[in-house]
């Protein structure tokens, strides 16, 4: 069943009289449960699509449906219900609030989200239980993006956005929160779409979307995708 | 940056500058107008004699037999003028603002302008004066000011002027000299008529039996005063007279002299509240400018990354960036003094705050010396800091300075260690840590609003206590209708009726010296409740007959219970008497005490004012009398006085207000800075504007809770101190109304309020994709 729709979708940045076309008229589908990788070159529109599927940002034309709701009409406060409820992100530099400590980090979406889970279950399933109370600084760039996944999946979302979320960090560490994170997804039954141009990732998705110059190249569903110990990193 | 710099430098060069300008336009109008260094009063009045022994006296520069008596104008009770003569006129004498220069064979009148403009009356009319039952007329030739009448005052209870009833006139000796002649006649006539003269002879009898010797006698009687310019110490005058003369004289220096007084009186109190207020404005616009050229040059540390990156050296960067903060300096002083120069004119200009007080031909606008280097430290230290502040961005290679800003590394606080830290909301431990880590915007946020608090308790306060001054002087000491002075030594049996008239309570006030220092011996008589006699705490004393009382000013020189020693002027008696208690002085530095403990112990007085519940109409001239007040105009006076206070306060209130929203703005919108990823981080998580716009807006509201609890104390503290560098002035007692509290906190609350709501505004535009960018 698709959870995510996008109609004829643009976004457009005008500079003057300049007119830069990040996406122009994109369509695609995609279904629940799946792990969609969407890759492409640096200004090829990728994160541009993350932004608007997580309501960071509205198209200038066509519609986006997520769960059978049109985000792409919606007011700031209704986004902002939407990304506390509908999604969950990863960022390729973490984005933890530097003065809460790490269970505060993971425990703060309970102040929005109505059907957040435990914040020390998500804690010790990351495997850093034994850092409740250290702050952001105090870890290493894998520790805080293991943190970071465990906050995107406290607010109990319906889909995963990740964006570069190794990019970061070192191959060795990139491997293991990969891992982390797809194993966490399944085993929550997560949509997760992560943007990368690291080809090795693309090979273990359901689906890969390539987009260049603001387009989507191919829509390619991959039916055996490799483990993470398959690829050769 | 240059609208603080502006305020910082126009309040503190403003407020100096007024009281500077007290001091140097009343010391040149002094001395333009030859006003007298020492006043010397007799009862007995002055002979030529007297007088050239005195000017015979070696450090006296020049000396005068003078005369000012408060005469009414006939034919309206309510108006009254001090009239003078200063008999060599090269002491006491008065500016010419237009008309006749001054003639001492003359027999016109040279008014008061300021009376003359209010009164209707111009060059060339005539006004009239009684004079114990006699007429003095004569033509207006002259409109002048003058240095004895620069703060022009019915008497010691009046603190303002009101030139509508109450103005001042010289006449030259020669004029005087007829008039006591007119006067000795008709008192010659007068007996020759009882006894059986017809009015013709009389009038003949009269002419012939009135003698140079009898004119100079009379004449002497009515010169109570000399004034003299002199540097002599007063010891030392005071020693020389009683040489010369073989007396003991009371010997009033010019520091004593109501004018002089409350000129200086004025600039002390300028100097105070501008030593503190502005002085405390000026440094927190210094503090905040500070943080903020700091966090300008964090703001622009890519921008220098790129300039290095780009191959400009260190020192053209720091050049242009030092020369930034000069600039800012610079363009902020000029405007600040400015704004310095409209505030000084705005108390000290003739249409100004001042210009009801002092009556003066020139106003100018002086600077204190120490205002300069002032201005220029504070150019040189906002240079010096952005010069820092730059050089510490550019520490280190190229790509250090393109990295982004990075907040410090959190560490664990104090407070995270107590037990309740733990159970407290997402949003107030963010805001304490946010707190922790950024101690200086902390810091300085506290001092802004402390500042802004201490700016209001302070004007409001003093405004507070001086009105609850006046009200205890309305209702707490004066409980009479009119006050009616009498005319000096004038024989205790010839009192005793009016007093039986007017049915009155009466005063006796005299100078005398304890150990040198003058004060004034205060003998009161109010069984009937006219007026009170207060102690400090603002309650009603039930005089004892067996001791003194100290004024609170006096308080320091015996406690009660000890002995003080004093003698009045013109005696040579010395009095040991017992401290009883303290009072609160309205307005003389004195000692007081019962008719009946003066009886018994000796002292010779006479009565200076009855005090009686009878409107000022009902009572008929008489020539015991030389004036009436009544107690609502002498309050309407005050009530002057209150609105020069307003006008201080309104600035203040204004400056505290601006000063809040410019410093906690400037820190608002540091915080917001500084915080905006973890705002966009917020954002992006799904927090709506509003909760994130409410977790700004909390930081503010503790923030002012903790400053208004600490800010009211300081403001209290402040005004406390203001308040004793004040009492040599006045005994107020510090009194603080609810309204105050209220205005105060609400006005801060009120600025902060809103303050955090503009800042928390702006993250409705926070660009979450932007924002996100950045790398920590």
């Amino acid at each position: 069943m698709a959870i995510v729709r996008f109609d004829n979708v643009s976004r457009i940045y005008k500079s003057g009289d300049h007119e830069l076309r990040a996406l122009d008229k994109v369509s695609f589908t995609l279904d629940e449960g799946k792990f969609v990788v969407i890759l492409g070159p640096s200004g090829a529109g990728k994160s541009t699509l993350l932004n608007l599927l997580g309501g960071l940002d509205s198209p200038d034309e066509g519609t986006i449906t997520v769960s059978g709701t049109d985000i792409s009409e919606l007011s700031d406060n209704e986004l902002a219900d939407y990304r506390a409820s509908t999604v969950g992100f990863v960022f390729q530099f973490y984005n933890l609030i530097p003065t809460l400590t790490v269970y505060e980090n993971v425990k703060l979406v309970s102040e929005i989200s109505k059907n957040a889970l435990s914040a020390k279950e998500m804690i010790d399933k990351v495997g850093l239980l034994d850092h409740l109370n250290n702050f952001p600084s105090e870890l290493s760039g894998g520790e805080q993006q293991r943190i970071s996944i465990a906050r995107a999946l406290c607010k109990n979302p319906k889909i995963l956005l990740c964006d570069e979320p190794t990019g970061a960090l070192d191959s060795k560490t990139g491997v293991m929160v990969l891992k982390l994170l797809l194993d966490m997804a399944k085993n929550y039954g997560k949509t997760i779409v992560i943007v990368t141009h690291n080809q090795n990732i693309a090979k273990m998705a359901d689906v890969v979307i390539r987009v260049k110059n603001g387009k989507i190249r191919e829509v390619i569903e991959q039916e055996k995708p490799l483990s993470a110990d398959e690829v050769e990193w | 940056m240059i609208i603080m710099m502006t305020l910082g430098i126009g309040i503190f060069l403003g407020f100096n500058m007024e009281w500077k300008t007290i001091e140097y336009d009343t010391s040149r109008f002094f001395s333009d107008t030859k006003y007298a260094d020492f006043r010397l009063y007799s009862e007995s009045g002055f002979t030529k004699e007297d007088l050239e022994k005195i000017a015979s006296i070696d450090g006296v520069d020049a000396a005068t037999r003078y005369l000012s008596i408060n005469l009414e104008l006939k034919g309206d009770s309510k108006k009254a003028l001090a009239l003078d003569v200063s008999e060599n006129f090269t002491v006491s004498a008065f500016t010419l603002m237009s008309g006749e220069e001054y003639d001492e064979n003359g027999d016109e009148i040279w008014l008061s302008d300021k009376f003359a403009d209010l009164n209707g009356i111009s060059v060339g009319d005539t006004i009239t004066l009684e004079f114990q039952g006699m007429d003095i007329s004569g033509k207006v030739v002259g409109l002048i000011k003058s240095g004895e009448h620069m703060i022009c005052l019915a008497d010691s209870n009046q603190v303002m002027p009101d030139y509508n009833t109450f103005g001042f006139a010289y006449i030259s000796p020669a004029k005087l000299n007829a008039i006591i002649r007119e006067k000795a006649l008709g008192n010659i006539e007068s007996e020759l008529l009882k006894a059986g003269f017809t009015a013709e002879a009389a009038k003949e009898r009269a002419e012939q039996m009135l003698t140079d010797e009898m004119l100079e006698q009379s004449e002497s009687k009515v010169f109570l005063q000399i004034n003299l310019l002199s540097d002599l110490e007063k010891a030392k005058l005071e020693e020389a007279v009683k040489e010369k003369l073989g007396k003991t004289l009371m010997v009033v220096s010019k520091d004593d002299h109501v004018v002089y007084k409350g000129a200086t009186g004025e600039a002390t109190e300028g100097k105070t509240m501008g030593s503190i207020l502005p002085v405390l404005f000026l440094a927190i616009a210094i503090l905040t400018m500070v943080t903020t050229m700091h966090r300008i040059a964090t703001k622009e540390k890519t921008q220098i990354g790129i300039l290095k990156a780009l191959g400009f050296k260190n020192r053209k960067i720091l050049l242009h960036y030092s020369f930034y903060g000069l600039f800012i300096g610079i363009v902020g002083s000029a405007l600040g003094s400015v704004l310095g120069y409209f505030v000084c004119r705005a108390v000290m200009s003739e249409n100004g705050m001042m210009g009801t007080y002092f009556d003066m031909p020139d106003w100018s606008a002086a600077t204190p010396a120490f205002c300069y280097p002032v201005i220029f430290a504070t150019i040189i230290l906002l240079a010096l800091i952005s010069f820092l502040s730059v050089r510490a961005q550019l520490k280190g290679r190229a790509a250090d300075a393109l990295r982004p800003y990075t907040p410090k590394k959190m560490k664990k606080s104090i407070l995270e260690k107590l037990p309740f830290f733990g159970k407290m909301s997402f949003a107030t431990k963010w805001n304490v840590r946010d707190l922790m880590r950024h101690k200086n915007r902390f810091f300085m946020t506290l001092v802004g609003i402390i500042g802004c608090m201490i700016l209001l308790v302070g004007g409001l306060g003093m405004r507070d206590t001086m009105s609850g001054f006046l009200d205890l002087l309305d209702n707490g000491v004066s409980h009479y209708t009119t006050k009616v002075n009498i005319v000096e030594n004038t024989e205790r049996d010839k009192v005793d009726q009016l007093l039986k008239d007017l049915d009155g309570d009466w005063e006796s006030y005299s100078g005398i010296s304890i150990d040198g220092y003058t004060a004034t011996l205060d003998i009161v008589h109010n069984d009937k409740g006219r007026f009170s006699v207060i102690d400090e705490d603002n309650k009603e004393i039930d005089l004892r007959d067996d001791g003194v009382y100290l004024c609170l000013r006096l308080s320091g020189r015996a406690k009660i219970g000890e002995y003080i020693e004093f003698s009045p002027y013109g005696g040579e008696e010395t009095y040991r008497v017992k401290v009883v208690g303290y009072n609160r002085s309205i307005m003389t530095e004195s000692v007081t005490m019962t008719d009946n403990y003066a009886d018994e112990l000796g002292i010779s007085y006479s009565v200076s004012a009855i005090y009686t519940d009878k409107d000022s109409s009902e009572i008929p001239s008489s020539e015991l009398i030389s004036g009436k007040q009544d107690k609502k105009q002498l309050m309407d006076s005050f009530q002057s006085f209150i609105s020069i206070m307003d006008g201080m306060v309104f600035i203040l209130i204004i400056a505290a207000v601006v000063l809040g929203i410019v410093v906690l703005y400037n820190l608002g919108v540091m915080s917001y800075v500084e915080r905006s990823r973890e705002l966009a981080t917020l954002k992006v998580l799904g927090f709506r504007s509003k909760k994130i716009g409410q977790l700004l807006i909390s930081q503010n509201i503790w923030l002012t809770v903790i400053g208004v609890i600490l800010g009211l104390p300081a403001g209290l503290g402040t005004l406390y101190w203001m308040l004793t560098a004040l009492a040599s002035e006045y005994e107020m007692k510090l009194m603080l109304g609810p309204l105050t509290y209220s205005v105060s906190i609400i006005l801060t609350f009120g600025v902060s309020l809103l303050v955090g709501w503009s800042v928390a505004r702006k993250n409705k535009k926070i660009d979450m994709v932007e924002a996100l960018k950045n790398a920590e």
